[in-house]
């Protein structure tokens, strides 16, 4: 399991998308290659409990898939001591994390009840990415995704390492395109009431609205950073178009205005005011940005015979699928460089749907190898792709929580 | 009867030979809408053209019969469409005009039509694809004098296909559009 620095290093998948007219830079310099921070814990202090195991054994896999970090033996890196204690129903972490050089970087006390000893060490490694690191890690998160293990296309939730599956829909219907959004609420695309009709599912409560119903199609609904409004794709009007929805006031504005042309999949930059989306006006998908106030839509992608499903992440870099030959590929574009690099490797699979892991480090996207679709997690900075779900049935479309 | 649908074919020429001569993108396919004519946009006709979501008497909402009534068993030839195109190819017209002749000889009918797509490239857009279809289908029988209000259009992207095979000639057949007639 032990990965050296040298081979992450040569794992590097980024190649240089030319961008025409469309993009500033020419040549992209990735983010990769910054290494990786060695983590001993050989002073970590666990008793022989069944959850005080389970808990390391989580701590160590989410700490791997960070990409912050490499095991090492004492004496270099990051020191991770304190221990795990399991008396009765309950668990108790003490995590003490120090870097030579810059002292004690966390120090607490983390509880739960031993049942929830899996989400207490998404919560400490989390704790110590952002200790060390600065960045929020993705351990704690989930993500909601289709499958088909029940021969229908159902919602299915999974934690960030893939355990803890469960089947949100049971509709017996179409579900697509999930979108996790802020609030804890979910936004679909289900054929429930056998029409594309758009739904937003709170998770918490388990409460489902259908929140536009609008003849002809419903669909591609995101969640705006504040939870406030939706934009989303509707034909009502004649031609599929983009509007914006507010959830309270269901005022609808449009956005879009193509007799000619159509859209669709868009997602909100992180300021609540941009919006990234395809539109086939030059013939082909390709991506572009307006604002909500609804701009003349910007292109921002020219290579590729299609560029679609973007995902506008954290850092200002939007994540998407591009077609070039005959295989999908996702790439990484970089809205303030207007640089673009191939995250997926070129190894004869598909790769679609993107979607950035709060992080903004990993995206979670679709594998497809002979027809088979898995949800793997990539690293923009060169970890090796991780599948996420291996199933029976197809698995696709996931959408991380914030 | 007769003369309305004359007039309106004539219409459709007219504007038609202006579109032609006075908004030619070159490049520009039959994306989209309306471009029941060699893809070039004759008209956009809104789906939702009676009755707000959810509203008072919103005809053309809600579930299938809410919409529709019952459907027709009746067999009708899908319009097939070439790779993301959503342009009526010339050798698929007939069939848009034969069930524009059923439309026309039964007042009491409606019609929905499905949009579909092959299962390559991306979900969502695949769905906009095959409303585009839809869409562009449903215009065609509105420029040739069927109702739009009677006319309502379904996408269902890749999500239900026709074939489940994965080469070239399932793909063909599953880029269609589909008549269900109700009345």
């Amino acid at each position: 399991m032990r990965k050296s620095f040298v081979s992450v290093g040569a794992l590097s998948i980024f190649t240089v998308l030319g961008l025409g007219n469309y993009g500033a830079a020419q040549v992209h310099i990735s983010d990769r290659g910054s290494g990786k921070t060695g983590l001993d814990l050989s002073r970590f202090k666990s008793d022989s409990s069944k959850a005080s195991s389970e808990f390391l054994q989580v701590l160590k896999t989410d700490l791997t898939r960070s990409g912050w970090f490499a095991f090492t033996s004492a004496g270099s890196g990051v020191a991770l001591k304190g221990g795990c204690k399991n008396s009765g129903n309950q668990i108790s972490v003490d995590c003490a994390v120090q870097q030579r050089g810059r002292g004690t970087l966390l120090n607490r006390n983390y509880k739960s009840a031993a049942t929830d000893v899996r989400r207490l060490a998404h919560q400490v490694a989390d704790a110590i990415v952002k200790a060390v690191t600065g960045n929020h890690g993705m351990a704690s998160a989930r993500l909601v995704m289709v499958g088909t293990r029940s021969g229908k296309k159902e919602l299915y939730v999974a934690d960030s390492d893939g355990q803890g599956l469960k089947q949100m829909t049971q509709d017996n219907s179409v579900s697509v395109a999930p979108k996790w959004g802020p609030n804890n609420q979910i936004v679909y695309t289900s054929y429930l009431k056998g029409y594309p009709d758009v739904y937003l599912v709170d998770i918490l409560t388990g409460g489902r609205d259908r929140i536009s119903s609008h003849a002809g199609l419903n669909t591609g609904a995101d969640i705006s950073p504040d939870g406030r409004d939706i934009v989303l794709i509707l034909s009502k009007d004649g031609n599929p178009e983009l509007y914006v929805k507010n959830l309270r006031t269901k005022k609808l504005v449009r956005i879009t205005n193509t007799p000619g042309a159509a859209e669709a999949s868009p997602s909100w930059a992180p300021d609540g005011n941009r919006i990234v989306y395809v539109c086939d006006s030059s013939g082909r998908p390709n991506l572009y940005t307006t604002s909500r106030q609804g701009v003349r839509g910007k292109r921002i992608t020219s290579s590729g015979s299609e560029n679609v499903s973007p995902d506008w992440g954290p850092n200002n870099r939007i994540v998407y699928c591009t077609r070039s030959g005959r295989e999908y590929r996702i790439a990484v574009f970089d809205a303030g460089t207007r640089a673009s690099a191939m995250i997926s490797p070129a190894d004869g699979a598909d790769y679609e749907d993107p979607s950035w892991a709060p992080d903004g480090r990993h995206v979670a996207c679709t594998r497809t190898v002979n027809h088979k679709a898995q949800v793997y997690i990539l690293d923009t900075k060169g970890d090796e792709p991780i599948a996420l779900t291996n199933y029976r049935g197809d698995w696709y479309s996931p959408s991380w929580s914030p | 009867m007769n003369k309305g649908v004359c007039f309106k074919v004539v219409l459709v020429c007219v504007l038609t030979s202006i579109i032609f001569t006075g908004c030619k993108r070159p490049g520009k396919k039959g994306a989209g809408l309306g471009s029941g004519i060699d893809g070039r946009v004759t008209a956009v006709t809104p789906v939702g053209g009676y009755g707000e979501e959810g509203g008072p008497g919103s005809f053309g909402m809600g579930e299938e019969r809410d919409r529709f009534g019952n459907r027709v068993d009746s067999e009708h030839e899908n319009v097939y469409f070439a790779y993301d195109s959503s342009q009526i190819a010339a050798g698929e017209r007939y069939k848009a005009d034969s069930i524009a002749q059923v439309m026309q000889d039964s007042p009491g009918m409606r019609l929905e039509i499905e949009g579909h797509s092959d299962e390559r490239g991306s979900r969502e857009y695949n769905l906009t694809l095959g409303e585009s279809r839809a869409l562009a289908v449903r215009q065609y029988l509105i420029d040739v004098g069927v109702e739009s209000e009677r006319i309502q259009t379904k996408s269902y992207g890749e999500e239900n296909p026709a074939e489940f095979g994965h080469d070239e000639e399932a793909y063909r057949l599953n880029r269609r559009a589909k008549f269900q007639l109700f009345e």
